[in-house]
């Protein structure tokens, strides 16, 4: 068998194409999948290795991508005028260290049934009769190689975990609840705690109904809050409709809000030096207690919004073409406040412990509905469950309302990892329809 | 056809040697895949193009599943994968066939290159214009199924799908080949939208509608296909028990074909080797023949196979339809929208979505017309016809005599995206819920 040929080598073909930008990418991976319904168990290993190439000039590009290793003589599509490429130069990347559990191995086949085993027992255990209709676990790591034109050259290694439950209440019609996690190894999950949010979500449906039209205040669990930060991210990356929400005096949110993008967020699922382009990443605070400070831009969009670039351009896998887009994006959390601190504050409104859906934000129209589940609460103490409501309001609204933030900040994988803690919202309502 | 040369005699035997009781499936999945892309102008990268092959190793044995899977199709990788899914001997180091395959074409579509210009002509036809962003991509996939003692023939298919997007909405369909009438069919739909974009939604409304072919194909697709998915019928209890219930209007004939798909798609075995079945899902209403793949056909002697599909070789086989074909009834497009009651006319549908558990039914509507008396009046805005299947197949009273292919789109379930594919007549039904 012939040994692959450098990223150089391809780099040196496809330029003597007359393109003056070409980048080579190159991805390896491995990953087990554990899949257990009612009837069946499945587990599977897979092995990845693929590549990427992008070329181009100011005028017409391509891209190319394939399975195995790419040779210097493609065969190479031919760049389309009106489609022009740019990559980026190479920059300094800060130090940083592979975390430990990079290198930890993927979970076994028995473990991994084992653990999806107990997530059934422990659902069970916390409802009785309720049963898992599908858990999925998903382990892998890969590493990627990038070489562009301009002489930058960068190497990554990922880790990630993810793990899919849809279970269904006890009772005929059954009704349903799925999650869906993503951290950086199988042991972050923890089936009793999971079973029991689970169990929260079906009894809650179960038993719940929506208020007609209702309003009060509002606590937001941190599956809730991190749904509505990623309704708004069409304001918060790219220079587009970034400040469309901020007042006269650069006023996004109500003084508690702070949100941060991290690409490096140590112990984050994405945790990486670079981005998908080999452009290092940072910490970048988009809104500072309140204030719109800038949106994510890309190297390529520097001076076209006010703010500081960063890498922030997403690759998730050799079939796609890298785009701007979060990493880590969170609200920032407030150490010292208790999620029950919070609850204690509200004499009369909701508890909302789940979105069941992922709701409509109509930016341009300040407003959004999102779909909910949880419980109606009364001085502090939940006293009826609530299920099939929406809530609703402006974005601004929501955004400027925001008169608390708790400690618990968590992570859920939706547009890249989005992150919030436990949220007390006033302005808002809750309602039984959408509309 | 890049499997021509594969050896899969050796293959086979190679199979036979995991196959250890008489009851295990064991199989070797090669596929290869391409898509050629002309991205919307401006966009970088003009021309994208997506190649891969590589092959899976299956062995199922009483309800368990085992499965590797490679990105490539080389001996030692296959070998390796062999021990990773055999459960008796796993030590063992197991022969190594030859796995030549074709080598894959130059990289060319230049199909692609004009349809974007075709489009805009014919959406200027309508007497309208506004920017479109267009993105179109060509589709092909080559499969060939190796089991320890039956080879099916290899398959292959090619389609393309195209996306529309403008600053008031985004329209996208499959298309089994690109030609000035494809074009003329998505330029007719995005200018309809374009023209319902600022319709208020209707009222709630409770009454007679009219669903053409498109939104016919959805509503079936989610109401009947997915509901007799063996394994979504095993969510709720026993999937045998669906056989024989009366599910719709006796007017309602629905079956799931991939033999009559569209040239380029059609099908004669499925993504496991086993004929393809003409399976009638619905005959008069009643359930017949529920979607089974090689596994779920295993659990009981109701199901047959057939109808086991995989959208990546990374990902196990499941039971899933291909091609839905609904038979014409003999109402004309005038008897249809007859009736002193005022109703609506649902010309498309953006999606439909299925709770299995429960039964109850959502399909979204992006703009709907009212109809009186016979004729089409107003556009109303974007609307939702909700429902429990039970109920809301049993309220079709008339079947369109004209079926034609319809509502072609992608579907995912399971973390797998497969193309589905669908002809179909117009449908009335009494008395169904529409609100904004």
């Amino acid at each position: 068998m012939s040994q692959p040929a450098s990223l150089d080598e391809i780099l040196r073909a496809v330029l003597k194409r007359h393109l003056s930008d070409a980048e080579v990418y190159v991805k390896r991976g491995r990953s087990r999948r554990l899949e257990r319904t009612p009837v069946t168990e499945t587990a599977s290993i897979s092995q990845e290795r693929a590549w990427a190439v992008r070329a181009g000039n100011r005028r017409a590009s391509f891209f190319a991508a394939a399975t195995g290793d790419p040779s210097p003589g493609g065969p190479w599509p031919e760049p389309v005028p009106g489609h022009s490429l740019e990559l980026p130069e190479p920059a300094p990347v800060p130090a940083w260290n592979p975390p430990s559990d990079f290198d930890t191995p993927l979970i076994g086949e028995r473990e991994g049934l084992k653990l999806l085993e107990s997530l059934g027992r422990e659902l069970e255990a916390e409802l009785p009769k309720a049963r898992l209709l599908r858990a999925v676990l998903e382990d892998g790591s890969s590493e990627a190689e990038l070489a562009n034109s301009r002489g930058l050259r960068a190497a990554t290694r990922g880790r990630i975990s993810t793990l899919y439950l849809e279970a269904a209440g006890p009772g005929r019609p059954a009704v349903s609840a799925s999650l869906y996690l993503a951290a950086r190894e199988p042991r972050r999950f923890h089936p009793t705690a999971l079973a029991r949010r689970l169990a929260d979500r079906l009894a809650v449906s179960a038993a719940g109904a929506a208020p007609e039209r209702d309003s009060g205040e509002v606590l937001l669990a941190p599956n809730v809050a991190s749904r509505m930060l990623a309704g708004l991210l069409p304001l918060l990356v790219g220079p587009g409709p970034g400040s469309r929400l901020t007042g006269a005096r650069g006023r996004f949110g109500s003084e508690r809000v702070t949100l941060i993008d991290n690409g490096r967020l140590p112990g984050g699922a994405f945790e990486a030096p670079v981005d998908g382009e080999g452009v290092p990443t940072r910490e970048v605070v988009l809104v500072e207690e309140g204030l719109f400070r800038q949106p994510l831009l890309a190297w390529w969009q520097e001076g076209a919004a006010h703010g500081e670039t960063s890498g922030c351009v997403r690759r998730p896998g050799w079939r796609d073409l890298p785009a701007p887009g979060p990493t880590h994006l969170y609200l920032k959390p407030e150490p010292r406040t208790p999620v029950a601190t919070l609850l204690g504050a509200v004499s009369q409104g909701y508890y909302l412990i789940d979105a069941t859906g992922s709701g409509t934000f109509d930016l341009a129209g300040d407003r959004f509905a999102l779909p909910v589940c949880g419980f109606a609460v009364q001085s502090g103490r939940a006293s009826a469950p609530v299920a099939k409501a929406w809530l609703c309001g402006g974005i601004g609204a929501f955004l400027k309302g925001i008169a608390g933030v708790g400690r618990d900040l968590t992570f859920q994988p939706l547009d890249g990892m989005i992150g919030s803690p436990t949220l007390l919202v006033t302005g808002l309502e809750l309602r039984a329809g959408a509309g | 056809m890049p499997f021509s040369k594969l050896d899969t005699a050796a293959v086979a035997r190679t199979l036979s040697q995991i196959a250890e009781h008489p009851d295990d499936v064991v199989d070797a999945f090669f596929e290869r895949r391409e898509e050629v892309e002309l991205a919307p102008e401006g966009d970088a990268g003009g021309l994208r193009a997506w190649r891969e092959e590589g092959f899976a190793v299956r062995l199922v044995r009483e309800g368990l599943t085992w499965m590797a899977s490679r990105d490539a199709i080389e001996a030692r990788p296959f070998a390796e994968a062999l021990r990773q899914v055999a459960r008796a001997i796993s030590a063992a180091s197991y022969p190594e066939p030859t796995l030549e395959v074709g080598p894959p074409d130059p990289v060319a579509a230049p199909e692609l290159l004009d349809f974007p210009g075709l489009l805009s002509r014919a959406v200027r036809a309508h007497h309208v214009g506004f920017p479109l962003r267009v993105s179109v991509r060509r589709h092909r996939r080559w499969v060939q199924v190796v089991g320890p003692r039956l080879v099916a023939g290899a398959e292959s298919e090619s389609f393309y799908s195209c996306m529309v997007e403008s600053s008031w909405g985004r329209y996208g369909t499959l298309l089994p080949r690109l030609s000035g009438g494809a074009a003329e069919e998505i330029a007719a739909t995005t200018v309809a939208l374009f023209r319902a974009r600022q319709a208020l939604p209707p009222a709630p409304f409770r009454g007679p509608v009219v669903l053409a072919p498109h939104t016919v194909a959805v509503l079936l697709h989610e109401a009947v296909a997915h509901a007799l998915e063996a394994d979504t019928l095993a969510q709720g209890g026993n999937p045998e028990a669906a056989v024989g219930v009366a599910m719709a209007a006796p007017c309602l004939d629905v079956l799931d074909d991939p033999s009559s798909a569209p040239e380029g798609v059609r099908r004669t075995t499925d993504d496991e080797g086993a004929s393809a079945v003409r399976r009638w899902l619905l005959r008069g209403g009643i359930v017949e023949q529920p979607l089974a793949d090689a596994l779920w056909a295993r659990t009981s002697p109701v199901f047959l196979p057939g109808a086991g599909r995989r959208g990546t070789r990374h990902l196990p086989p499941g039971p899933r339809s291909s091609h839905l074909e609904i038979l014409p009834g003999e109402a004309s497009e005038a008897d249809l929208l007859a009736g002193a009651a005022e109703g609506l006319f649902l010309p498309e549908a953006s999606r439909g979505a299925l709770d299995p558990l429960t039964g109850e039914f959502a399909l979204h509507l992006p703009y709907a017309r009212r109809f009186r008396r016979g004729a089409l009046a107003e556009v109303v805005g974007p609307c939702v016809l909700r429902g429990r299947v039970a109920d809301l197949l049993t309220r079709v009273v008339a079947v369109g005599s004209q079926a034609k292919p319809a509502g072609a789109g992608w579907c995912a379930k399971g973390g797998q995206k497969l193309p589905v594919w669908a002809t179909a007549p117009s449908l009335r039904l009494e008395d169904v819920e529409v609100a904004p």
